[in-house]
């Protein structure tokens, strides 16, 4: 095997780029050509991978809303509630979580796909991490701003989302997209139950081609690119809904 | 400061040991020998082949056959567990002198592995429900079908591609085994033998063979350009084989069958 | 090999939980030991040791945590780099693990207030006298309650190991689970366990906030 390295280097010219071989005195030939034929499934990968995520984002932060002024302003009951959840989530792996929502809720009955038992169980995942981040926020709200929207003659719902929620959401925001990188980030665990995102598809390529470091070097960049893309969003939007009012 | 210090030592020193334990680099038979045993790479999730009784340890017809591999070398043998695309891996990296987990014999993986003459022999089979109506690649339109990421079923099933089939391709046997249980996939490939065929799933339902999907045939694997090691190999396979000691191993594993009639090349 | 779910695979999930714990505390060896480096070398005065230290941490901390265990264990094995899954565990947890770990305590090495350092300087003592007798003695009151949350994190994060086969707690709960088939049992149980080494860790980072009333450092993950 060593002559036919030697053999090789003194008969091709090293070349490089995109799909040539790059010879090296290692027991190994770079291959990135073969990447590059998948790229169209590692992209369709990416796009389940920004999809789940932007959902999770969404409804997560709903649930995590809801959580928190349950727990600041609720009754007993619901905070405890609220607190049993939360506590459940924040003390156990997501990879349970989600063989739990994938394998073991169909054993009482309730079955989804893949995707979307990954979308469930990323959103339980987030709501409690949010819950926790925003109340933090709604806590440090001032008393008295609540007592002023009722003099006002403010309707609570109007109180809750103006005085309350919007205060407490711009307080914690850069807490609240850090989670967020991190649902993106730990969408790639979803890959543990068949979700063809981008892990699935570049392990799944990596069975096929065994080019193991030359997939893996090209997804870890593809995620670094995408989180970079959502952390560029996330500026613009403080910027477009938080730096222009009070 | 000394806190630090002993944890970089810590550290270091942990890092030193776990690169530098044991390497597996003996390319002869001489050199495991003259080493002190054997290392060799199982899968515990596959039963009847790799599988954990009741203490947690390994057994199966692969981990017998890696014993009997030790009892003849006269060196005790390191089982390292490896998943379905950890194998190949595990070989190229040193840190395995020989993979014995139903590792089919294929063209392409010889590409980059050795196999010795074959020891076992499966066929890849497709796995439903016995309710379920399924004769041929046809009638997996619109089914959800599980299989190990890389596994022989795999490479069937791509190949085949089955029009409107969802294929869904997890990290290993365990996990396919428990979508097809609590009935997260209307199929599953996997072996013609197996521990599926005796569980029942969260409905009830018992599953059977539905078609085959490819035969194989499973081969020790060891990294190429061994061929003192291979030729040692293919000599051990003979005689297990001869002296009916695999014939034992198979009728305790698969329910009194003996080993399937195995070709050679 | 049917079996139904005991006190007997309990205990075998204990068992596996070891595993848990040693990976937890190796990652937190290594990880604290590089990230108090990118620590100090984020607030250092080279400049260009700040940029290459932010730039690692940012980089790393752009990476899932199971990317970097799939790097290391199967494409350091292509360069002949001899690593089972417990080294590729180790390495990777070592390497997410420094960059969180950078960011908690660079921010409680700057939240010392800055006329620490003028006084210290005043009194003669260069960088590396002033951080180890004025501004860590301080900082480590602050960076001791987000460290302890952290640690949840690593503990919950020693999960993904079972993804590289390593036969760790969650790992060893799908292998249960597919010899017992009680999912919900089997899976409930693994969550107790972790739950029972996570929460008393989360207990104690919220008792030492209160205690040192120090303000919150904000680091969660999954």
């Amino acid at each position: 095997m060593i002559q036919g390295r030697i053999h090789r280097l003194r008969h091709d010219p090293r070349r490089t780029g995109w799909g040539k071989e790059i010879g090296e005195p290692l027991n190994y030939t770079f291959q990135f050509g073969t990447v590059m034929d998948h790229f169209p499934d590692l992209l369709a990968g990416a796009a389940l991978t920004i999809r789940l995520s932007a959902l999770t984002m969404v409804f997560g932060l709903a649930i995590g809303m809801a959580c928190a002024v349950a727990k600041a302003y609720g009754l007993r009951p619901l905070r405890w509630l609220a607190t049993s959840y939360i506590e459940l989530i924040r003390n156990t792996p997501f990879l349970i979580q989600l063989y739990f929502v994938f394998f073991a809720l169909p054993h009482l009955g309730v079955r989804l796909s893949p995707n979307n038992s990954a979308l469930l169980a990323m959103v339980i995942n987030l709501g409690a991490y949010s819950a926790e981040i925003i109340r933090a926020g709604v806590e440090s709200i001032p008393h008295g701003q609540i007592e002023a929207g009722r003099a006002l003659g403010l309707r609570p719902i109007q109180i809750v989302r103006f005085l309350i929620l919007f205060p407490a959401l711009k307080a914690v925001y850069p807490a609240l997209t850090s989670q967020f990188i991190l649902v993106l980030l730990g969408s790639s665990i979803v890959s543990a139950i068949a979700a063809d995102e981008l892990t699935a598809v570049a392990n799944t390529i990596n069975s096929q081609t065994f080019r193991s470091f030359e997939i893996y070097t090209v997804v870890t960049l593809m995620y670094v690119v995408i989180v970079f893309g959502f952390r560029a969003i996330f500026t613009s939007i403080y910027a477009f809904a938080f730096a222009r009012r009070g | 400061m000394r806190g630090i210090m002993k944890s970089v030592l810590a550290m270091a020193a942990m890092v030193i040991v776990s690169l530098s334990a044991a390497p597996a680099e003996a390319q002869t038979v001489d050199e495991i020998i003259k080493r002190g045993k054997v290392v060799i790479a199982i899968d515990t999730t596959v039963p009847p082949y790799g599988m954990l009784d009741t203490n947690n340890q390994p057994t199966g017809i692969d981990v017998e056959v890696a014993n009997l591999i030790g009892k003849n070398l006269k060196v005790p043998v390191e089982l390292v567990t490896v998943n379905s695309p950890g194998r190949i891996p595990a070989l190229l990296s040193n840190r395995v002198d020989m993979v014995v987990a139903i590792f089919s014999i294929t063209a392409e993986r010889a590409l980059q592995v050795s196999f010795s003459i074959p020891y076992a022999g499966q066929s890849a089979v497709l796995i439903a429900p016995k309710t379920a109506n399924i004769k041929g690649p046809d009638d997996l339109k619109s089914l959800k079908v599980g299989v190990t990421r890389g596994a022989l079923e795999d490479g069937a099933l791509t190949q085949m591609n089955p029009a409107g089939m969802n294929l869904l391709r997890f990290d290993d046997g365990t996990s396919v085994a428990q979508a097809m249980l609590s009935g997260q996939i209307d199929a599953m490939g996997g072996g013609d033998y197996g521990e599926i065929y005796l569980r029942k799933g969260a409905k009830g339902e018992e599953y059977e063979q539905k078609f085959p999907l490819r035969a194989a045939h499973f081969g020790i694997g060891i990294r190429r350009g061994n061929p003192d090691l291979l030729q040692w190999l293919n000599t051990f396979v003979y005689q297990i084989k001869n002296s009916g000691d695999l014939d034992a191993i198979s009728r305790k594993f698969r329910n009194g069958q003996p080993m399937i009639p195995l070709p050679v090349f | 090999m049917l079996r139904t779910f005991t006190l007997n695979e309990v205990w075998i999930l204990v068992l596996a939980a070891r595993w848990t714990i040693a990976l937890s505390l190796a990652a937190f060896a290594g990880g604290g030991t590089v990230g108090f480096v990118l620590a100090i070398a984020r607030i250092s005065p080279f400049r260009a040791l700040r940029y290459i230290a932010s730039g690692y941490i940012q980089f790393v901390q752009a990476i899932p945590g199971l990317m970097l265990l799939l790097l290391f264990y199967y494409g350091l094995n292509l360069f002949g780099i001899r690593i089972d899954a417990w080294t590729a565990a180790v390495l990777a947890f070592t390497l997410s693990t420094s960059a969180f770990l950078a960011e908690i305590w660079r921010g409680c090495l700057q939240a010392v207030p800055a006329g620490q350092w003028d006084a210290a300087r005043s009194l003669g003592l260069n960088f590396p006298k002033t951080l180890i007798l004025v501004i860590i003695p301080q900082a480590v009151r602050m960076a001791l309650p987000p460290t302890v949350g952290y640690m949840v994190q690593v503990v919950k994060g020693t999960s993904l190991a079972a993804l590289i086969g390593f036969t760790e707690l969650a790992k060893a709960g799908a292998q249960i689970n597919t010899i017992t088939f009680e999912p919900v049992l089997v899976f409930g149980t693994v969550a107790g366990i972790y739950f029972l080494i996570c929460w008393p860790l989360s207990l104690l980072s919220g008792y030492l906030e209160r205690q040192l009333k120090v303000g919150h450092v904000n680091i969660q993950a999954m």
